[in-house]
């Protein structure tokens, strides 16, 4: 399969490192010779240094035996146009990122006149998990998958005494759950009932929607529960804004900080009248302060500069603040912000590679979302009927090490998959894999002949 | 500054005003009280005036901003002159600074009367005050813009220095459809409260004055005791209706007719309008219920009607309010501060400045708190500008020192500081009436002819909206530009 980026920035190299594996070609067009040069050097793609809307550009490279083309440039109305092109020149399926918060009311219009497939908009999903973070009832990141029946949820165990020294086999509370990943100080460890959990272990863990709420309001029961009123947003751009707008039409008040000073007059401007729009430097700790942040219910930091969004929400975090969320971009963070014991982090690209990313990996798959910072991932597949691992027992299936088959949904129901378990047609599954897994992941679950 | 241009457009404005003397001279021949002859000569006069003006030729067919202002703010005055003659040449009024007080007092919609036996006057002269009430409503320019092909671009500039608001809006796309639009919804509006006078008894000759005085927001009667005279609970209510419709933006009800009504539900401006009249009937109504009349229907009839005229600063009565306890006659005073809303023909400060200012002073609250914040000041989810807070601002301002001057200067006349400060404040406003010397049982013949020719000029700055005439009082303004 052949997929052609146009646009090498975070997202598009993101992409194609997420797509790297024998299966998929990629294409990957800059105008910036410099970006190129880098891509051609840490990643094996092709590279090309052209713009991209110029249709001559699109033809040279055949464009119409591309499978797939994302447009992720810098700018809006050329993704739009490259995808429209790209559309028209026979590529079968376009992806165009557009990001302006004006535009995000026409989405749906936009795809239908310009016949794009796809539109993402990295900023405004990021918006919307933080947000669903922030409105949920436990203290913990949700996911739900297999059309909510299934959930994964991860938390951090601090030095609770059901978890802390205990081997997995041992732990009563996740009865018919299913731990599939561990976090630890940054590292992720596929555990078996033999791990010993550790205090401040993160655990991953997949099960029954109902089941798995159960044992997160077990937990929250634990903490503070306590329903978030009062956000202090740090950053005002496109997240800054995408979040407050969700936010206080959902009711709540937000103070967002932002140092420029036009930027804080349109957004005094556009959002609600609960969100009270401050002008002045995200690191300045006594405005900060003075702006009452310890009194916060939830801090989260969406400025251009991870550093800044970490070192706040680790002060945020001391002052007592309850959620704490920070954006962060950069991958060589991750392990630092695992010790800062922020309560979220999230990366707007890995949230959009997720969207993207199911649609490559064939007809069957469902879903895909990254995990840990990218270096895991969950995919949702519908068993086919040439799968070549139907109905044989799982203990006699030879699954690759770092791939967990988390649950199997069987005519409603739910399956938390034991030795004995068999896949049948038809089955959804909701399969937990490292990302240096996933190319095993992909011949594994291969058809037996051919792919469709 | 094109003279020649403006003078051109001045004199299309007396061929107006002339033509518009054609009614009353109508009424005049068939009632046979002795005004014919006024009227046809003031319409001679005004009209071969105004002939004579349109004949100038002219170079360049450009009305700018400077133009425009010496246009509305000239036009007005030419208006008042040509229009006093008819109450001059028939003797009505003999004075001819109290001819000319009565006119500005009609144009401007303000309803201030030096007449103290209005029933004595011929029909063709009262019918002549309250006409000049509708016109002056809703703009004697708006009619040249709606008319006059050579305005072109120019036209907003006149249309925006005379429509009452901070900020002039055009409905349409091209302003002489807007204007046209306006008059269209200014007479089916009249058509139907005339109609409806009727049904409650009183005579065509009498509703059509009611109803000019009503929609105009002047305040206009024939009869001595105003609305109080007719003794009819369907009358006060009618015009108490027709009242409110006529403070409220003329724009609403073209959304209205294009079914956009939810916009229309959700109008700030509308509802802090709606929302200050209620309030103020509620408490006037207990206050003079239980003080005053003793009888709930009674004391809700008057509040409410004695409320919205003041609020539209319409001027009508149908009680003498000074009976009442100091706190509801406070409520009043305080209200001929309020005006109606912006876009309607009623007058004062109107309701969409008392909004933004509001908005202003919870946005400096604010900022007391968190000084760091950037605060943005909105009316009905749009933005108001910086540059429109500050004119806002500053009209507020000006409004007051000209009511605190004022009421220095006419209280020479040694009339007690309340009817000094009520007559400022009711020609200011446009209202008419006022407190003590001005109140609804007096009027205004017993001024010094200074304090006449002041009082006029007050009702023109109110009308005019202070900056569109202050603007050409000063130096600058006549200086040819670089």
């Amino acid at each position: 399969m052949k997929v052609m980026i146009i646009g090498a920035g975070k997202l598009g190299t993101k992409l194609a490192t997420a797509m790297l594996n024998g299966e998929i070609e990629i294409t990957i067009i800059d105008n910036n010779a410099d970006v190129i040069e880098t891509t051609k050097n840490h990643l094996d793609v092709l590279t090309v240094n052209a713009n991209g809307a110029v249709k001559g550009v699109l033809e040279e490279l055949k464009i119409n035996t591309y499978k797939m083309a994302i447009a992720v440039t810098d700018n809006d109305d050329t993704n739009i146009l490259i995808s429209s092109m790209a559309k028209k020149l026979g590529c079968n399926y376009t992806i165009a990122r557009i990001r302006n918060p004006e535009y995000a009311n026409q989405l749906a219009f936009l795809k239908k006149i310009y016949k794009i497939d796809r539109i993402v908009n990295p900023e405004l999903a990021t918006a919307n998990e933080i947000s669903r973070y922030l409105m949920g009832s436990t203290p913990f990141y949700f996911g739900d998958y297999a059309q909510g029946k299934i959930s994964l949820v991860n938390f951090n165990i601090k030095n609770s005494a059901h978890f802390v020294g205990k081997q997995l086999s041992d732990i009563s509370q996740i009865d018919r759950l299913l731990i599939v990943a561990i976090s630890r100080n940054g590292d992720t460890i596929i555990p078996n009932g033999a791990t010993v959990l550790e205090e401040n272990d993160t655990l991953y863990v997949i099960g029954q929607r109902d089941k798995v709420a159960d044992i997160a309001k077990e937990l929250s029961a634990i903490r503070a529960k306590k329903q978030i009123k009062k956000v202090m947003i740090l950053g005002g751009g496109k997240i800054g804004f995408y979040l407050a707008d969700k936010l206080t039409k959902n009711g709540m008040s937000v103070k967002i900080i932002e140092a420029d000073r036009n930027r804080c007059k349109v957004l005094a401007e556009t959002l609600h009248h609960n969100a009270l729009v401050i002008h002045g430097n995200g690191t300045d700790i006594n405005l900060l302060e003075e702006e009452n942040l310890a009194d916060m219910d939830a801090f989260i930091g969406t400025t251009g500069f991870d550093e800044e969004n970490l070192f706040m929400s680790l002060r945020a975090k001391q002052l007592g603040v309850r959620k704490v969320v920070a954006k962060i971009s950069r991958q060589s963070y991750v392990h630092i912000i695992e010790k800062l014991g922020i309560d979220l982090a999230i990366n707007p690209v890995n949230i959009t590679a997720s969207e993207i990313l199911k649609h490559i990996r064939g007809g069957h798959v469902v879903s895909v979302s990254l995990l840990l910072d990218g270096q895991a991932e969950i995919t949702e597949i519908i068993a086919a009927e040439n799968l070549r691992v139907l109905n044989t027992p799982i203990k006699d299936i030879e699954i690759p090490q770092g791939v967990i088959i988390g649950a199997i949904v069987h005519k409603d129901e739910v399956i938390i998959p034991q030795g004995d378990s068999v896949i049948r047609t038809g089955d959804r599954l909701v399969i937990f894999s490292l990302l240096s897994e996933v190319p095993a992941l992909e011949t594994f679950f291969r058809l037996k002949e051919g792919r469709q | 500054m094109n003279y020649k241009m403006m003078f051109k457009v001045l004199g299309y404005i007396l061929l107006i005003i002339a033509l518009s003397m054609l009614p009353p001279l109508v009424i005049a021949f068939i009632t046979g009280e002795g005004d014919f002859l006024a009227f046809l000569i003031s319409m001679g006069i005004t009209g071969v005036t105004g002939f004579g003006l349109t004949r100038i030729p002219i170079k360049k067919n450009v009305i700018k901003i400077k133009e425009g202002l010496a246009i509305v703010t000239l036009g007005w005055l030419f208006a008042s002159v040509f229009g006093a003659l008819p109450f001059y040449l028939s003797g009505s009024i003999p004075n001819i600074v109290d001819a000319l007080f009565e006119t500005v007092s009609g144009f401007t919609t303000t309803g201030a009367t030096i007449v103290r036996d209005v029933e004595a006057l011929p029909k063709g002269i009262l019918f002549w005050r309250s006409f000049s009430h509708w016109i002056g409503g809703m703009g004697i320019l708006v009619v040249a813009v709606a008319v006059l092909p050579m305005m072109g671009s120019g036209g907003f500039h006149v249309f925006k220095a005379e429509s009452p608001g901070p900020v002039a809006d055009k409905i349409v796309p091209r302003i002489k459809d807007t204007a046209k639009i306006l008059y269209a919804t200014y007479i089916i509006i009249t058509l139907t409260e005339f109609i409806l006078l009727i049904f409650g008894g009183m005579t065509p000759f009498e509703s059509i004055v009611h109803t000019f005085g009503t929609l105009g927001t002047g305040g206009f009667s024939t009869r001595n005791g105003s609305i109080g005279a007719f003794n009819s609970s369907y009358i006060v209510i009618v015009i108490t209706v027709f009242m409110i419709m006529a403070g409220t933006n003329f724009s609403l009800y073209y959304d209205l007719i294009k079914g956009k009504w939810r916009d229309v539900i959700k109008n700030s401006e509308l509802r802090l309008y709606l929302g200050i009249i209620a309030v103020s009937v509620v408490a006037i109504t207990i206050d003079t219920n239980l003080s005053f009349y003793h009888n709930w229907f009674e004391a809700f009839k008057h509040s409410f009607f004695q409320t919205s005229s003041i609020i539209t600063t319409t001027g009508y009565t149908t009680t003498d309010y000074e009976q009442w306890s100091t706190f509801s006659q406070g409520i009043l005073f305080v209200l001929m501060f309020v005006g109606g809303s912006a876009g309607s023909t009623g007058g004062s400060i109107k309701v969409m400045r008392i909004l933004v200012l509001i908005k202003l002073l919870k946005r400096e609250l604010t900022k007391i708190l968190h000084p760091r914040a950037v605060l943005s000041v909105r009316v009905g989810g749009q933005p108001v500008t910086d540059d429109t807070l500050l004119n806002i601002s500053s009209f507020f301002m000006l409004y007051m020192l000209i009511f605190a001057f004022g009421s220095i200067i006419i209280s020479l006349e040694g009339i007690g500081l309340v009817g000094a400060a009520s007559a400022v404040a009711a020609t200011l406003g446009n209202i008419g009436p006022g407190f003590e010397f001005i109140g609804p049982t007096q009027t205004y013949a017993d001024f010094s002819v200074f304090s006449k020719l002041l009082l006029s000029f007050f009702m023109l700055l109110g009308r005019l909206e202070l900056f569109t005439v202050i603007a050409l009082l000063t130096p600058k303004f006549w200086k040819t530009e670089l």
